[in-house]
């Protein structure tokens, strides 16, 4: 009777612990710049997806290639068509590990600087990136704030000649998360 | 043999004229305004997000980057980023449902309308996360 009662108490345990530590939330911004002498440009997506678990420090975010809104509709146009082929790749998935995740302590008000490691893929290709993510607990409310950089031909995005003074090879990604909610088992 | 010469500078520069203004304006365009644009697909949320959960990649054939005109009941209505409202309609037992960005000219209209009204809202299906996720959304209204 103490073996199942103790089973029972762990298990418990266990799906409380997972229940408190991961956080989630479905509106996440992305943008991205691409500064060249001749132009720059600027996309912007409200609805990124991103889970994270405090404990293991596993983080995940999922984003809408079609998503991007751009000033100019022609941009927007080429950039779906032509530069990450949405139609066939149409998400963008990050996947890594925030270091010292469990050490952060998101009871009381504070704000630290993490290191994230992890993999993205997009537009078919999986490439690691490394990135310095600074997260803020204040009054209860948990925000995170990333900036990184990316180059296009690393994942197969060529730029047509045409344009290619234009467009920055290499682009500039923020990661800007509002409001991580705590995810409560039902 | 002048005035031809003359003639031939005349169109080539017409020419020239037209289509950098044609240029310009293509090069400028704004993306386009919903209300203005029949939609693809008429289909009702629930119908919709079934189909995006039975079979994403076959969805996704039909629907991604389509214009929709979706119809269903209000389940959440919530800012976004300070500036921005997102309205999920669906069914709201259900844990995946259509998440329509609005049009920012559409923030005031949406003030009339609560959780549990029946709301049309027409947008530029952009895919399927947790939710079935639409841009640039109207809301249509029966006049």
């Amino acid at each position: 009777m103490r073996i199942v009662f103790a089973i029972v108490l762990s298990t418990m345990a266990s799906v409380t612990g997972l229940a408190q530590t991961r956080y989630f939330t479905k509106s996440g911004r992305i943008t991205f710049y691409s500064r060249s002498p001749l132009e720059n440009i600027e996309a912007v997506n409200n609805k990124v997806v991103s889970i994270w678990d405090v404990n293991s420090g596993q983080i995940e975010f999922s984003v809408l290639m079609k998503g991007f809104e751009f000033e100019k509709a022609l941009m927007q146009e080429h950039f779906n068509e032509n530069y990450v082929e949405s139609d066939k790749y149409p998400k963008a998935i990050f996947k890594g590990i925030i270091e010292s995740s469990n050490l952060l302590g998101l009871a009381v008000d504070r704000s630290a600087a993490v290191k994230v490691n992890g993999n993205l893929t997009m537009h078919g290709v999986t490439r690691p990136v490394t990135a310095t993510a600074v997260i803020t607990v204040k009054n209860k409310l948990i925000t995170a704030a990333a900036s990184f950089s990316i180059v296009l031909a690393d994942y197969k995005i060529s730029i047509p000649s045409l344009v290619a003074d234009k467009v920055n090879k290499k682009i500039t990604i923020n990661v800007n998360i509002p409001d991580y909610q705590l995810v409560v088992k039902k | 043999m002048r005035r031809s010469k003359k003639n031939i500078f005349l169109i080539a520069s017409f020419i020239l004229l037209c289509g950098g203004g044609y240029f310009n304006k293509e090069y400028n365009r704004k993306p386009a305004d919903i209300s203005n644009i029949e939609p693809d697909v008429s289909a009702n949320a629930t119908a919709l997000v079934e189909l995006y959960e039975n079979d994403e990649a076959k969805a996704n054939q039909q629907y991604l980057g389509k214009t929709i005109q979706a119809t269903g009941v209000i389940a959440e209505i919530n800012n976004l980023q300070d500036t921005l409202v997102n309205v999920l309609i669906g069914e709201s037992s259900s844990m995946h449902k259509v998440s329509c960005l609005l049009d920012i000219r559409y923030l005031a209209l949406i003030r009339n309308y609560r959780v549990g009204q029946q709301i049309i809202i027409r947008g530029i299906c952009t895919g399927y996360l947790m939710d079935v996720e639409m841009n640039r959304c109207v809301i249509i209204e029966k006049k």
